[in-house]
């Protein structure tokens, strides 16, 4: 709600300033065509023109002079971005090389904030009112199919995007309707992180995940055995979704259905539940926490096993902050019977407005942000893995990564979207409500997972999603 | 009749003087109060998804009020509400009034107790809702501390996953910082007494109990109805506390109609579903203010006899 000043703010600015550059543009014109009948008869009318026209045109001049290097003469493309830290630094610094090497483009950086829901939410407002600006957007892995089809970010095919680069898991999640709309920018993993002062090696499956994080709090003292994000949120899909791979499910299967209320994924809920209730091995507190209350747990030496982001990592190698500093690794979340080790995706995808002025510069800056060199540098700087599975095979990846690539790379690998469609955010809000209600023990799995998956099918089906077949066959 | 033709003259004139100062407050209202209702009415009759903008908007009729109707989580937030409305409302009445009996004695030093207990009340709300947060943290909080030094729960108690647990801190945040404005009107109602009546009853042989049941309390109705408009009204639109304090959850077991309404408006951006919500919302509240202000009209035309 406190964006919208600022989002009319933009809105009224991009307004003026096309505006003032078009007046200028008349104004040269004008003055042009003036001079050149001055050669022709000296007309006083066209004299007076000029004259107004020369004076227009100070005066616009004088306008932008005011407004600082607001306007030229090259193609600008706006790219709403974070603001802070790291991870601003080094996207200044890549757009500022882009511009060297682009004489005739000119990137605009707009300020946007961090929080995923803030940022939808913004991006929504100005897609909705057709705002051309801004040209690029950083989406989140789960809003392409959205945007895409609501028709408000462009179709990249047409300029020939190097797809097959790519990890393919990263490509599907970002096609709607057979066509590319978002090139992956950097790729998110969940992983599991397990300290190696306590055990051997990380657990094979989930089992022995379980027994060992029992032991860590029998015998090393240590106060929970394993985190993870179990707020009511996003996150929280997140984790469920890895726990459902691990037995063989899905929350929705290839032809669109809902399959979130199988015999596995009851299975998979259980498990969550009864690491809470039964072992204990996971604390109540874990359905309060989002990633940095897992994190801090971990880092305080807290908890045995993790599930997080690759963010994490550089963090909690940090000694000053860290009591684990160089006792933890990463691992793929194990497996159970019936499925396999499962990681979810995400990570930041880029894409173009389809109001956009300028799509093909704007595209020159994705394919610029896109190339191993400045993926490389991403990694190096603020530690975000790359979307090239080619670059794991780069010792300057080794260095940057804190994660051994290869292990990195198997980890991506297994990475499986969350469900590709335009309404995901609604249906992962139906499914956070009842996986939350059966981790705080309102409601038993079962029956929590077959009220989320009626409402999700009652969602589809009112929005004119449902899949084809008649009845919901084969779930 | 000449008279008569220049009293209704001027009459008419500083009728026409009256509308021209009204005007401009009229159409403030219009602008500001009634447009947007009206808006939000109309927006309530369509379907209007930002994300789906495939489906255009369409007129549909009552379909919104239709899914209001038979939406559980609607009934589930309406429940959620009324309970914490009774129960906030109710401890606020009650300390306030206990509060406010105290304030009015004579002692040393009352303008600072005074100025001191609006302190929680100053406090932004958001800022409030995150200090119990932290000192409900089933963890790190003094609360799951100081009851287990006290022997009452042996071990650490996780309050918001807990479906009812979540209530104690929402409940108690609210009534720590809304109790001291409750007290407050209650002062001002304790102040309008008139001591003599209190004389009367003593010579009467009135005891203190009797003289707060036979005067401070009928007396105070008026003022005891003020307090109830506003802190019910409040209630009844809470958000910020419960947005910061638990989001509603666990599950959706905390979380009230204004939330639910934010979340269908500014979440998950349903136009016309939100309006819809909002519109009932506006509905409850514009009846419960009507049925306050009957009763109090009552009181005040009764209070001077």
């Amino acid at each position: 709600m406190a964006l919208k000043p600022r989002q009319q703010r933009l809105h009224h600015r991009a307004r003026r300033s096309s505006l003032r550059t078009r007046q200028a543009r008349s104004g040269v014109r004008s003055l042009l065509r003036a001079l050149r009948s001055r050669d022709e008869e000296v007309d006083l009318q066209t004299s007076v023109q000029a004259w107004a026209a020369a004076a227009a045109l100070a005066g616009v001049l004088g306008i932008h002079a005011c407004a600082g290097k607001d306007e030229d003469w090259r193609a600008v493309v706006t790219f709403p971005a974070s603001a802070v830290g790291a991870e601003a630094q080094v996207l200044r610094d890549q757009l500022e090389r882009f511009m060297l090497e682009h004489p005739d483009v000119r990137i605009v950086r707009r300020e946007t904030p961090d929080a995923a829901d803030q940022r939808h939410q913004l991006y929504v407002q100005w897609l909705n009112a057709r705002a051309s600006d801004p040209d690029i957007l950083q989406l989140d892995v789960i809003w392409t199919p959205e945007f895409a089809a609501a028709g408000w970010i462009l179709p990249l095919d047409g300029f020939g995007p190097p797809v097959e680069e790519y990890f393919p898991a990263t490509i599907a999640a970002n096609r709607w309707d057979g066509k590319l709309y978002a090139l992956p920018w950097f790729v998110d993993v969940g992983m599991l992180y397990w300290r190696t002062d306590v055990f051997r090696d990380a657990p094979a499956t989930l089992e022995e995940l379980s027994r060992a994080a029992a032991r860590a709090r029998d015998s090393a003292g240590i106060r929970y055995g394993m985190v993870w994000q179990g707020a009511r949120y996003e996150g929280l899909v997140t984790v469920f979704l890895e726990y459902l791979g691990a037995f063989g499910g899905r929350i929705m299967d290839d032809d669109g259905r809902i399959v979130v209320d199988s015999e596995a994924a009851v299975r998979a809920l259980r498990f969550m539940v009864d690491e809470i209730y039964e072992t204990q091995n996971v604390p109540r507190s874990t359905l309060t926490w989002q990633e940095e209350q897992t994190r801090f747990a971990f880092q305080n030496g807290q908890a045995a096993f993790m599930r997080n982001w690759p963010y994490a990592y550089p963090l909690m190698q940090d000694s000053a902050e860290s009591r684990v500093a160089s006792r933890f690794a990463v691992a793929p979340m194990p497996g159970a019977d019936g499925g396999e080790p499962t990681a979810a995706l995400g990570g930041s995808q880029l894409a173009i407005n389809t109001n956009s002025e300028n799509p093909e510069a704007a595209y020159a800056v994705i394919e610029y942000l896109t190339r191993p060199e400045q993926m490389l540098e991403r990694a190096r700087v603020v530690g975000q893995y790359p979307t090239r599975p080619a670059l794991y095979g780069r010792p300057e990846l080794a260095r940057a990564l804190s994660v051994a690539p290869d292990q990195a790379r198997r980890i991506i690998e297994r990475a499986v979207p969350r469900p590709v469609t335009p309404i995901y955010t609604q249906l992962s809000e139906l499914l956070q409500i009842r996986l939350h209600r059966a981790l705080t023990d309102q409601q038993p799995p079962r029956a929590a997972l077959e009220a989320a998956a009626e409402e999700m099918r009652a969602l589809l089906d009112k929005v004119g999603l449902a899949p084809k077949e008649p009845n919901g066959a084969g779930r | 009749m000449r008279g008569d033709k220049r009293f209704v003259g001027a009459e008419s004139r500083e009728a026409r003087l009256a509308w021209a100062f009204v005007l401009p407050a009229l159409g403030t209202i219009l602008l500001i109060a009634l447009f947007p209702l009206a808006w939000t009415v109309w927006e309530s009759l369509h379907v209007h998804d930002l994300r789906m903008p495939w489906r255009g908007q369409p007129f549909v009729w009552l379909a919104n009020y239709a899914e209001v109707l038979t939406d559980g989580r609607f009934w589930g937030a309406m429940l959620h509400t009324a309970i914490f409305t009774v129960g906030s409302v109710t401890l606020e009445l009650v300390l306030g009034l206990v509060l406010a009996l105290a304030l009015n004695r004579a002692y040393r030093g009352r303008g600072l107790v005074r100025a001191a207990v609006l302190v929680p009340w100053a406090i932004p709300t958001v800022v409030a809702a995150l200090l119990w947060r932290f000192m409900f943290d089933a963890q790190a909080g003094i609360a799951n501390a100081v009851l287990m030094d006290i022997g009452i729960m042996d071990r650490p108690f996780v309050w918001f996953i807990h479906s009812a647990g979540a209530w104690v801190p929402i409940i108690l945040a609210d009534v720590w910082k809304m109790t001291p404005f409750v007290a407050l009107l209650l002062l001002a109602g304790l102040q309008n007494i008139d001591t003599s009546l209190y004389e009367a009853a003593r010579i009467d042989g009135a005891g203190p109990w009797r003289q707060f049941l036979h005067v401070t309390l009928p007396l105070l109705k008026p003022a005891i109805l003020v307090a109830l408009i506003f802190r019910t009204l409040d209630a009844f639109r809470v958000f910020d506390l419960v947005f910061v304090l638990t989001g509603g959850g666990p599950g959706t077991s905390t979380e009230p109609i204004a939330l639910y309404t934010f979340n269908a408006l500014l979440q998950n951006l349903r136009f016309g579903y939100g309006s819809a919500l909002g519109v009932v919302v506006f509905v409850v509240t514009f009846a419960l203010a009507m049925l306050y202000i009957r009763a109090l009209g009552v009181e005040l035309t009764q209070a001077p006899e």
